[in-house]
């Protein structure tokens, strides 16, 4: 009895201690604090992941670095809440010609240090993407770039060696990294630590950084927005589980994270004290197979396994309802490429996927082949529930093999693989969907599909300028995909961010935006 | 010091009678062989057999512990989950015992270069970090249950070696090794008659001990999702899941845990009131 | 004294071949391993001529006899070099700072709820032994063995987190920036931690207790006529606290890298974490630091662990 009547007295003092750390506000970081941040603070956590190695745009790949790099950086163009692209760091913009965009930049822009933006900053920002010995990640993304003109300090055209469709898109504050970066401090401080100690025209700065562990950034006094940013400061704790996440917000140690996991979204939605915001994100998640080695090197094989499972069931089994079936590579955010109807040869028929595996090569062999994926999550669960399904329809065996993402993807990439499971997040131009995959020289074709007719119709979407024309050719082209079963899309998982109530002014759109929102928040 | 074997027998089953903590043990062991081994074959469903019209239900007459993320019923992949993690974790640990306390045990009595070298070898293992070492075994040699067993019995080797090192050092001196020695009995012998006896409590601790905590490594490699491959069933699998969906589906992790907690419980206690009963020193005061 | 010397000497020379043949198998059998750190850093999407100039800038392309002559030139000097892929670039001597900090204080303060619980629970089931209080203890100390100690975290933290609201659900400050807070912070996974270990101790200490309390020499001081009380703590507690220190010691490799997971419910930055994560992300100068100071520490403990054990027995040889 008195043993334990102690331990409430100490725990009462310790809790005396961390609630009046909390309010001094002293060095006590953001966990510190119980329940409540100090005002003028935004705790906006960074869920599943916990590694940023990088806050340089131009070197940055891994979505949690985007999710940051968005806050610190500006693109010359942005997404508006429609998904139009819209002036950013521009104040207009006009095609000139097949293969030249004109840019007219705003005047008065200020850097975080206190330099001003200017056409020669463009022109950096770019020409650094394109120089083989900076190895950026983002290189592919301006490579179509023949030179940068500055016409005046505040009007600048970029000349591409052809017309290039996707530029635009490429321009603007995404997973692009074209966000623009200031010359001066650049040079002045090498790439490496321009990377750990970033300066951008973004509505907030760098003030600390904590490996694996948090970042926190405060306001831009001289952001080029009247009004913007409302939040003097954000910390980004990194938690690397997505159920912490969840776990921190309910217990009021964040107020907004990036991810939810699937399955909670029900509960959390019903749950008073949170908003929970949704959509169909810009991706897709698709099984990929090795064309070149059995048994995907069959056509008819490889309807059969297109026709032998349900996409709406993976939807339901794998996301517990969080997304919709994809019969095509092409997202629905991107709505002028994408088709809504369901394709013949991806809809679930079992009966034709037997007629289709009769009229296969290995019609008579019991196929037992193993499909590659990593993690816990749903790239386990794709698998899994993909392989019941076929195995079921066809009396297969697919087995699921599970690695390290990092083993698969070197294995992927060196087609050391029969089957296995590929996605992406955030890419905002349907050839980034299309014809990086499927062109023969599509970087990222790692599956051994060749088809010239698809490769026309990928260059000549590439280049031209007209959406509606432009979205005809890939549908064109996802049809034939489709019909070969060159790869076997299955959905588009929906995005989510979670918040408490009291956060107002969060815009969520596809590509699963995060850091361009906090000059936008106000704390209720 | 020792008894012939018949009344040692004798004696542990009317000890065994007569201790009320080893009876509960033996009786929740007995009640979990039971439910593990012919039990599991007589639920309704199989492992994996998946229900994706009744995802993660909560539990009911139907299924007692509720349906997993893949609808599946969780009670029977308990059961048969119990199977592999129990195979897993007791291969694992056995091996390392065998292993580890010969190598420990010699390496005491024998003293110089093998000492030197058992010992080192022992070190080194032993100053990974359990986990750690588990972790690198599975990036080498890749995912799967042989390579759980390999991992614990990496991590479970080192330290009965120690164990049995430094048990070894502690008994080689008293009289009756010395007695045996002087009598020009064989090593092994000395080791195995005289010595293994009088160390073997803190070593079926040790042993007891390490197949739950087996049972919990290989959960965690699962957490990790290195461990035991889907769908195959095993207590880490099958937790590793629950702890996804923890939110929607508490009751996956919560009854899951609560049932190793039970079934771990009845193991140990068992284990306990054996290891009172061999101990040689101890029977003998219990005689008394 | 000067034999003492000699052989702590002797043990540190030993624990630094350890260090030495740990640190190139763990070289080897990372190197050995499938899996490429440019694709940690450059996404699963990197294009091939980034990986290419990723892999000539951090050297990864020579030869690994070089690599790992280059790293250990390094290592002497006192340099872990830089980290690739957790945290590009960071000096690996930052990280280590950072977390070394935070997993000896967290360890440290599981093990003293662990010492603190299992003295007491160890010491009252051997002094009561069979009867209701022994009973007790020992069912509640083979509960501790028997409960997974991640399940154990989630029960805590929805009991005492999310429910009443008495601790955070989730993260802890390092004790660098404020004691009383990771002492507050800490408080939940440092019970998730110390609950197994406290189970084991006690249990141990019980045995011990008795083995101990069963020797001749114990009978002997009896007959002498000693109090039970001296007998107790000059006999049977110093001679049972060999097997108990020993196994305290075998616990610090758990608090290094066997919490990982406990780690990660609560969002602690340990060591243990820094090591997985970089062999998953092929981080190897990073898995190469941690595996130095994960050999260090425990060699270094099993050495004092030794000379307590002598210190607590006499006819022990060193």
């Amino acid at each position: 009895m008195t043993k334990s009547q102690g331990k409430g007295i100490n725990r009462r003092t310790v809790l005396a201690t961390g609630a009046g750390m909390a309010a001094a506000g002293a060095a006590a970081p953001w966990l510190a604090r119980p329940a409540q941040a100090a005002a003028g603070t935004l705790r906006a956590g960074i869920t599943g992941y916990n590694v940023i190695n990088t806050l340089d745009p131009g070197k940055h790949s891994l979505i949690p670095e985007a999710y940051v790099v968005w806050a610190l950086f500006n693109g010359l163009v942005k997404f508006n809440g429609k998904m139009e692209v819209v002036p950013d760091l521009a104040e207009s913009f006009t095609a000139a010609g097949g293969n030249t965009l004109q840019f007219k930049l705003r005047k008065g822009v200020k850097f975080h240090d206190g330099s001003e933006f200017t056409a020669d900053d463009v022109k950096f920002t770019i020409e650094r993407l394109l120089d083989e010995k900076f190895a950026s990640a983002n290189k592919g993304k301006v490579s179509e770039v023949q030179n940068v003109k500055i016409v005046d300090p505040h009007t600048v055209e970029i000349v591409t060696k052809q017309p290039f469709a996707p530029l635009l898109a490429f321009l603007t504050n995404t997973r692009t990294g074209t966000q623009i970066v200031p010359r001066k401090a650049v040079t002045a401080m090498g790439n490496d630590a321009f990377g750990k100690a970033p300066i951008g025209t973004g509505a907030y700065k760098l003030k600390s950084w904590k490996a694996n562990e948090s970042l926190i950034l405060e306001a831009h006094d001289g952001y080029f927005v009247a009004g913007q940013p409302s939040m003097a400061t954000v910390e980004i704790p990194l938690i690397a589980e997505e159920s912490s996440g969840v776990t921190a917000l309910k217990g009021g140690q964040i107020d907004l994270t990036s991810t939810a996991p699937f399955a909670d979204i029900p509960t959390l939605e019903q749950d008073k004290t949170l908003k929970v915001l949704k959509q169909p994100g810009m991706n897709c998640r698709f099984v990929s197979m090795n064309l070149r080695k059995p048994p995907f090197d069959d056509v008819n094989f490889r309807r059969a396994v297109s026709l032998a499972f349900d996409r709406n069931a993976m939807v339901k089994v794998v996301l517990f309802g969080e997304g919709v079936a994809s019969h095509g590579l092409i997202p629905p955010s991107l709505a002028w490429a994408y088709e809504a109807k369901a394709r013949e040869m991806s809809t679930f028929n079992p009966e034709r996927a037997k007629a289709e595996l009769a009229k296969s090569k290995y019609a008579k062999e019991k196929i037992s082949v193993p499909i590659l994926t990593w993690g816990s999550s749903w790239w386990k669960r794709i698998v899994e529930v993909w392989a019941l399904q076929v195995n079921q329809v066809l009396g297969t065996n697919f087995t699921v093999e599970v690695n390290e993402a990092n083993t698969v993807y070197q294995r992927q990439r060196s087609g050391d693989f029969n089957g296995s499971v590929w996605g992406w997040l955030g890419p905002v131009d349907p050839d980034e969907y299309v014809g990086e995959i499927l062109h023969t020289k599509g970087w990222r074709n790692f599956y051994g599909y060749s088809n010239p007719k698809m490769d026309e119709l990928a260059e000549k979407a590439r280049a031209e300028l007209d959406l509606a024309k432009r979205g005809a050719l890939y549908k064109q082209a996802e049809d034939i995909a489709i019909d070969e079963a060159a790869v076997l899309p299955c959905f588009c998982s929906n995005i989510h961010n979670l918040m408490t109530t009291k956060v107002q002014g969060f815009t969520q759109l596809p590509y699963s935006n995060f850091g361009d929102q906090f000059a936008f928040i106000k704390m209720g | 010091m020792t008894g012939t074997s018949r009344s040692r027998y004798g004696h542990v089953l009317r000890s065994l009678t007569g201790s009320t903590t080893a009876l509960i043990g033996a009786g929740i062991s007995l009640l979990v062989l039971v439910a593990i081994l012919p039990g599991a074959a007589l639920m309704p469903y199989g492992p994996n057999e998946a229900d994706f019209f009744n995802l993660l239900s909560p539990p009911s007459l139907a299924h007692p512990f509720g349906t997993d993320s893949f609808g599946r019923d969780v009670l029977t992949r308990v059961l048969y989950g119990a199977r592999v993690s129990l195979v897993v974790s007791g291969a694992g640990v056995l091996q390392a015992a065998l292993l580890g306390t010969a190598a420990g045990m010699t390496a005491a009595y024998k003293g110089g270069y093998a000492d030197m070298l058992l010992m080192r070898t022992a070190d080194l293992l032993f100053a990974f970090p359990a986990f750690v070492l588990a972790l690198f075994l599975m990036v080498v040699l890749g995912f799967g249950t042989v390579n759980v067993v390999l991992a614990i019995a990496l991590i479970y080797f080192p330290i009965f070696a120690r164990l049995a090192r430094n048990m070894t050092m502690l008994v080689r001196e008293e009289p009756y090794v010395q007695a045996a020695r002087l009598m020009a009995q064989s090593t092994p012998r000395i080791l195995g008659r005289e010595i293994l006896p009088n160390i073997a409590a803190p070593l079926i601790v040790q042993a007891t001990i390490g197949v739950a905590f087996g049972i919990i490594i290989e959960a965690g490699l699962s957490f990790l999702g290195v461990g035991v491959q889907p769908p195959t069933p095993s207590l880490g699998v099958i937790m590793a899941d629950g702890r996804e969906y923890f939110q929607r589906g508490p009751w996956v992790l919560t009854l899951t845990g609560l049932a190793i907690s039970i079934a771990l419980l009845g193991l140990n206690l068992f284990g306990d009131g054996l290891r009172d009963l061999m101990d040689p020193r101890l029977r003998q005061r219990v005689e008394q | 004294m000067s034999r003492t010397a000699l052989y702590i000497a002797g043990r540190l020379a030993g624990a630094a071949a350890t260090i030495l043949v740990g640190a190139l198998l763990v070289f080897v059998v990372m190197k050995a391993a499938p899996g490429d750190p440019a694709l940690s850093v450059l996404g699963e999407n990197a294009r091939p001529e980034a990986v290419a100039a990723f892999r000539h800038k951090y050297h990864l392309d020579e030869p690994l006899v070089g690599q790992f002559l280059y790293w250990l030139g390094g290592l002497l000097r006192g340099d872990f070099g830089r980290s690739l892929t957790i945290a590009g670039g960071i000096p690996i001597s930052e990280l280590v700072a950072a977390r070394l900090p935070i997993t000896a204080f967290v360890g440290l303060y599981a093990i003293a709820i662990a010492v603190a619980v299992s003295l007491t629970m160890g010491t009252i089931a051997a002094l009561y032994r069979g009867r209701a209080a022994d009973t007790v203890a020992t069912s509640v100390a083979v509960l501790g063995i028997s409960m997974p100690d991640f399940w154990l975290s989630y029960v805590l933290v929805f009991a005492f987190a999310l429910g009443w609201r008495l601790f955070p659900a989730y993260g802890f400050t390092s004790p660098v920036d404020s004691v009383s807070a990771a002492l507050y912070s800490g408080f939940l996974p440092a019970v998730a931690i110390a609950a197994p270990m406290a189970a084991v101790f006690a249990r141990m200490l019980r045995t011990s207790l008795l083995e101990a309390a069963a020797k001749e020499y114990v009978v002997v001081a009896r007959s002498f006529g000693f109090t039970p009380r001296f007998v107790f703590r000059n006999y049977i507690f110093r001679n049972a606290l060999i097997p108990y220190v020993t196994v305290i010691g075998l616990q610090v490799r758990y608090l290094l890298g066997g919490v990982v997971v406990i780690e990660r419910i609560f969002g602690i930055q340990g060591l243990g974490s820094l090591a997985v994560d970089a062999a998953f992300a092929r981080d190897y100068p990073t898995v190469q630091a941690c595996t130095v100071i994960f050999l260090g520490v425990v060699l270094t403990v099993n050495v004092v662990v030794d000379l307590a054990c002598a210190a607590l027995d006499p006819r022990r040889s060193l």
